[in-house]
């Protein structure tokens, strides 16, 4: 089997999983993604004599994940829409027709990719990077023509995407293991909410500007990454782990708790604020809203439930998200966070402040959550200390592993993945094995009580955590340095080897003292 | 050019340093020797900024340093090549090198004290992509000296060059000391190998569990009863 035809299948199998939970045209935006996919793979794999070459594998390897959605298409039609019970929604014509494009589009999309892979080093970068940004520009427009009804899962899947990249300077960048940072999430959530809400007292006709709170959430993190990060110094390892984990569990509770705000002067007891009645300053459980949404000329008022405007505005702080921390890697900073990861004593004797590094890494990974709060705020126009349990934390950090440590594509895929299957596939799947149940399994059942158990515990939602805690360690056991990782993360997970090859030739040239 | 007066450092409790008063010249290379857990590490690490003492100054070319934070103090002339070759081991070799002019920004200065050190060790540039982690132990030691170079210091700490290297390999990196202190960089050199230690250096100290116990040239002290008795070997 030729190696266009073997990625083509790898890629089409990804694929496949995703059009048997959803069928209609959702072939059209995996064909796009597979196809491209496919070709990146395969270009990965092979050395092409020249540019024909590769676009004709680029689309080989297109067509052949094509294909395989098309069979996908078929299968969730004609056999898994009849088994859940539903009409066949379309014709077996417009199955067909929708698996084509599906080719078609793989096909394209592989051959696109081929076209610039074989290009000069810098042309090759700007063609991919277009071809992303057409992809990422497009994809509403196509959803919508669709009607998949992805793009507000996507938004709040972009919003994890920010918090991943954040927290990945802190971890992949400084290797300081934070197992709290929810909190700082938190923390420019309601810094928002306070700020665009009349919850204190701010007048809700004329509200402050969404584009000037949001950089005061971002400050605010920010200065909370300072101020936890500060107690956390003297430790390593496991205890900063730990005590990150405690600041997690701390901060929604002193948020569900502020409901009662009064303070006093400390000698005379004389109060001063929350006099005549004690603040209600958080909302505690039932938490702050309504949370106004941001305005800007031409589009408008940003309004629920339409979505272009929200996903352009998340894509934008992802971009600059971006932006920032590709410059933070290579600078001063970013070397110094590096030197102290790989020895903090040899970091020291050159110079580097530790203390002001590490409280660095902390205070810029919690601002750029403090925009993904800020944003989330606004987005869903209300918070509750529950959105931020330590689950959330985890999530984070399975996102960052996943992709690899310190590796800013490794962890939007990473993120990208974990968010799509649990906010998209993983519900989905859900309806359609219930949907399954209930119109071919339970009728055959006849005893009444095997029936409730079959109901009740096949339910795939159910095993949401189950499966990303089997993610992590099956990643852990086979591939530990994530999907694409840091270079030099790739020799810290691998130098067993490497270390012991230097140790055997240290002692071949220093036999005895 | 450097002085320690009274100089008292403590882990904790636990008083490592019980009082150092220690000179070095201009130009000299100074020697510090002494036995396991004598206090050398401490000492330098006492001068870098890296542990405080409680007690005691530091002077650099008449300048307090007992406050300074590291980086001023390697911005100020002093660097330090640390005990045990700690190199970063997932960087190369260039990156290493590199890490050592950290706190400095002249951008044609660096690269020419990076021709320096490569001059000085050239088995390091027919290893600069190498990460610094797979090099033999005495291609580290060549590189954590050279890295400490690259902040172009005045004075250079080195702290047991020598450890465990093969003979050979020992009078190789005490030969580069030479050259490094002929090329106007003054030395403070920590060493538990007396005796090629008092070999190049100027003048030494003889440390002992917190105290300096014995000061004298070179020389002097190769031939003297107690070095001999205690630190060479000899009876
Ligand atoms: N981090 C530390 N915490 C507590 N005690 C320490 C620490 N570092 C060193 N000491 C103690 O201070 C004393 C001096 O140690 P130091 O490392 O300066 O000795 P040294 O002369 O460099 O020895 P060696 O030749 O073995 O390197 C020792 O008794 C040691 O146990
Ligand atoms: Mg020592």
């Amino acid at each position: 089997m030729s190696p266009a035809v073997r990625t083509g299948i790898s890629a089409g199998l990804l694929a496949v999983v995703v059009v048997l939970l959803f069928g209609n045209l959702s072939g059209v935006v995996l064909g796009l993604l597979a196809g491209a996919g496919a070709a990146i793979l395969l270009d990965s794999r092979v050395e092409w004599p020249n540019r024909n070459a590769a676009i004709v594998g680029g689309a080989t390897a297109g067509a052949v994940a094509g294909l395989l959605i098309l069979v996908g298409q078929f299968i969730h039609d004609l056999f898994l829409m009849p088994l859940a019970g539903q009409p066949v929604a379309t014709a077996p014509g417009s199955t067909l027709q929708a698996g084509l494009i599906a080719v078609v589009l793989a096909a394209l999309a592989g051959a696109a990719v081929g076209a610039i892979v074989t290009q000069a080093e810098r042309p090759r970068q700007l063609g991919l990077l277009g071809l992303l940004v057409a992809f990422v520009i497009l994809f509403p427009f196509l959803d919508q023509q669709i009607q998949l009804g992805w793009t507000p899962t996507v938004i709040s899947v972009l919003i994890y995407v920010v918090l991943a990249l954040g927290l990945n300077i802190v971890v992949g960048y400084a290797g300081l293991l934070d197992l709290g940072y929810a909190a700082f999430f938190a923390i420019g959530a309601y810094t928002t909410g306070l700020l665009l809400s009349p919850q204190i007292g701010i007048n809700w006709d004329h509200p402050l500007s969404f584009w000037l709170v949001i950089w005061i959430a971002a400050a605010v993190a920010g200065l909370f990454g300072l101020i936890l990060g500060a107690p956390t110094l003297p430790l390593r390892g496991d205890y900063l782990a730990i005590v990150t984990l405690g600041f997690g569990e701390i901060v929604p509770i002193v948020f569900r708790n502020l409901t009662r705000v009064e303070i006093k002067e400390p000698f005379t007891g004389t109060c001063l604020i929350g006099c005549d009645k004690a603040i209600n300053l958080t909302g505690g459980e039932a938490g702050i809203n309504p949370i106004s949404h941001p305005w800007l000329p031409l589009v408008g008022q940003f309004r629920t439930g339409q979505d272009l405007p929200w996903y352009f505005l998340i894509v934008a702080i992802i971009a600059l998200t971006i932006f920032l921390i590709s410059r933070l890697r290579n600078s001063r900073l970013g070397r110094a966070w590096t030197a102290m990861r790989e020895d903090e004593l040899a970091a020291s004797s050159m110079g580097i402040d530790i203390v002001r590094t590490k409280l660095l890494a902390f205070a810029m990974g919690a601002t750029f959550s403090g925009f993904g709060g800020a944003f989330f705020a606004s987005y869903i126009s209300a918070i509750f200390p529950g959105v931020f349990d330590f689950s959330v934390s985890v999530i984070i950090l399975c996102m960052v592993i996943l992709g690899g440590l310190g590796n800013i594509t490794g962890v939007i895929l990473g993120g990208l993945i974990i968010m799509m299957s649990d906010r998209l596939f993983l519900p989905q799947l859900a309806t359609l094995v219930k949907n399954i149940l209930n119109t071919s399994v339970l009728p055959t059942i006849a005893d009444p009580a095997m029936k409730d158990f079959v109901a009740t515990s096949v339910d795939p939602s159910q095993f949401r955590l189950l499966l990303f805690g089997l993610t992590l360690v099956i990643m852990m056991l086979v591939r530990p340095e994530g999907l694409i990782p840091n270079v030099r993360r790739r020799a810290e997970f691998h130098e067993a080897e490497a270390g012991a090859e230097a140790t055997v030739a240290t002692e071949a040239k220093a036999p005895a003292k | 050019m450097l002085e320690l007066r009274d100089v008292q450092t403590y882990y904790g409790n636990i008083q490592a340093l019980k009082g150092i008063s220690l000179k070095v010249n201009q130009g000299e290379v100074v020697t510090l020797i002494g036995s396991n857990g004598a206090g050398k590490t401490t000492t330098l690490r006492t001068i870098q900024g890296l542990n405080r003492p409680r007690y005691g100054t530091i002077l650099f070319e008449g300048k307090a340093l007992e406050t300074l934070p590291t980086d001023t103090i390697v911005r100020l002339g002093i660097s330090q090549s640390p005990e045990g070759r700690l190199v970063f081991p997932r960087m190369t070799v260039r990156e290493n090198l590199e890490m050592g002019a950290f706190s400095r920004s002249d951008k044609e200065g660096i690269a020419q004290d990076m021709e320096r050190a490569l001059n000085l060790f050239p088995r390091l540039r027919e290893r600069l992509a190498q990460k610094a982690g797979t090099l033999s132990g005495g291609e580290q030691q060549m590189l954590a000296i050279g890295r400490a170079l690259m902040a172009r210091p005045r004075l250079l700490l080195l702290d047991e060059p020598s450890m465990g290297l093969a003979p050979m390999l020992v009078e190789q990196i005490f030969q580069t000391v030479i050259e490094i202190n002929e090329q106007g960089t003054t030395v403070l050199l920590v060493e538990q190998n007396a005796r090629m230690a008092l070999a190049v250096a100027d003048r030494g100290y003889v440390l002992q569990t917190g105290r300096i116990v014995l000061e004298d040239t070179g020389p002097n002290l190769l031939r003297s009863e107690t070095v001999r008795k205690a630190y060479l070997g000899e009876h």
